[in-house]
């Protein structure tokens, strides 16, 4: 067991745990945040993915022994039914969720995205930045239209684009 | 070893890393972005008593110019070659292969040193580095050497990395003005996939499509990377009409020993072996027309 620091949607967390379990494993076993889900587990699927000082990773392969002082953003800090991020309302607005497993790792691999974008993403260049996320239900229609919605919504507030 | 009874510590610098490499007492491996460190431990591959974190050590983690090679870290990430303007520019079939690696999650963790130290057959950046000329240096507590890529790998996931040895750069020639090159990858699918067949192709051009000579180097079709000599000698002889292309890629076959897997039968790699040098060459000659 070792005691171990790093910093998770902006507050300090000291875990203590043995060094080779993996982030994903601390984040929903110690620290209650499931929002991250595991599901291949070898880096393949995407569900488990959250921000690494802001990458995208999957948490599934990162051992939270390389995690000292390094900063994390799950689902959970990009938002909460509360406050809900443009792209969560985006995803609610266009119903681009069904069974709910893959939407946190999209959310997060989406956030990453549109964090560098100056105008809408065409189709291609979504399915290239969501390309490690699989969803067995939607048919990525509803999420690549979600996602479209959230850049549109994101370049208004900053004034990059004229409001409809 | 249990996976909870594992140790990781994370050396400061360099020096550090190679002191405790050079002790024996502990079984130790390297983790550097864990993109096939952890799986391997996962599946009970890789269980050592401890592990040496290197993700941190800033100063592995560089792209630069010196005497016209350009040297690269081992902890440069695929997305920190993707983004270089350097390699853009002066090793662009490089910037291709890392678009190839996995997908966003696994380009921003996994680095270029790990895809040389896991020596899968199938990683994507080893046949762009093999027609770059790479040579990785290699140093342990009290010595350096300086390997050359097609001598490194003795087999899949093998290479002459001692126990005490850490990869600490990895030296490429530029591409120079007349030299294009492409990469090619067949997977199961685009993103997130690993290759069934992968080729680098590069090509010193004359006028028009007169080819002075090539290098092709071919992934996933024999234990380590190979290049297709018996292809690159066809090259330079006549102008690569589309004509001529078909027929070196049709030799293609005769180069590549691959195996079936779980991912392929030898006969379908073998094919498409010579179907992604066909292609890679006409694409090649496209670009080369259009420059």
């Amino acid at each position: 067991m070792k005691e171990l620091n790093f910093t998770v949607n902006g507050s300090l967390h000291s875990v203590s745990c043995h060094p080779a379990k993996t982030l994903l494993d601390v984040l929903r076993e110690d620290l209650d945040m499931t929002a991250s889900k595991e599901c291949c587990g070898k880096g393949e699927c995407g569900s488990c993915s959250v921000l690494l000082n802001g990458e995208v990773v999957c948490s599934c392969l990162v051992l939270v022994g390389q995690l000292e002082n390094e900063e994390i953003t799950t689902c959970e800090g990009i938002g909460l039914t509360a406050n809900m991020d443009v792209i969560q309302e985006s995803f609610v607005e266009e119903g681009a969720t069904q069974c709910g497993y893959c939407t946190p790792g999209i959310i997060v691999a989406s956030k990453a995205f549109l964090k560098n974008i100056d105008q809408v993403p065409t189709i291609d260049e979504i399915k290239t930045a969501l390309g490690g996320n699989l969803c067995r239900c939607t048919g990525y229609t509803k999420i690549i239209n979600a996602i479209q919605m959230a850049a549109k919504k994101e370049l208004q507030e900053k004034g990059a684009m004229p409001a409809v | 070893m249990l996976i909870s009874e594992m140790d990781i510590i994370t050396p400061q610098t360099v020096n550090d890393c190679l002191l405790i490499l050079s002790k024996k007492e502990t079984e130790h491996r390297i983790i550097a972005g864990g993109t096939d460190a952890v799986v391997r431990m996962k599946e009970g591959k890789w269980l050592p008593s401890t592990w040496i974190n290197i993700k941190g050590l800033k100063e592995l983690r560089y792209i630069k110019e010196i005497n016209g090679t350009i040297h690269i870290g081992p902890l440069i990430t695929h997305t920190d070659i993707i983004h270089s303007s350097l390699l853009q520019k002066k090793a662009n079939i490089l910037v291709e292969a890392a678009r190839e690696v996995g997908a966003i999650q696994m380009q921003n963790m996994g680095t270029i040193g790990g895809n040389i130290g896991t020596a899968s057959p199938a990683g994507d950046t080893i046949p762009a580095l093999y027609v770059l000329n790479a040579a990785v240096e290699l140093q342990s507590l009290h010595n350096k050497r300086l390997i050359p890529i097609n001598l490194l790998f003795t087999g899949p996931g093998r290479t002459v990395i001692k126990p005490n040895e850490m990869i600490t750069n990895i030296i490429i020639q530029p591409q120079t003005e007349n030299e294009i090159g492409i990469f090619q990858k067949l997977g199961p699918r685009k993103a997130q996939s690993i290759s069934i067949v992968n080729v680098a192709i590069m090509l010193s051009m004359a006028k028009d499509r007169e080819c002075l000579g090539g290098k092709i180097a071919f992934g996933s079709v024999a234990p380590t990377i190979i290049r297709a000599k018996k292809c690159e000698a066809l090259l330079p002889l006549n102008p690569l009409t589309d004509d001529i292309i078909e027929n070196i890629a049709k030799i293609a076959w005769k180069e590549v020993m691959p195996i079936t897997d779980g991912r392929a039968t030898a006969e379908y790699r073998r094919d498409m072996a010579s179907a992604l040098l066909e292609r890679g060459l006409y694409r090649l000659m496209r670009r080369w027309e259009r420059k």
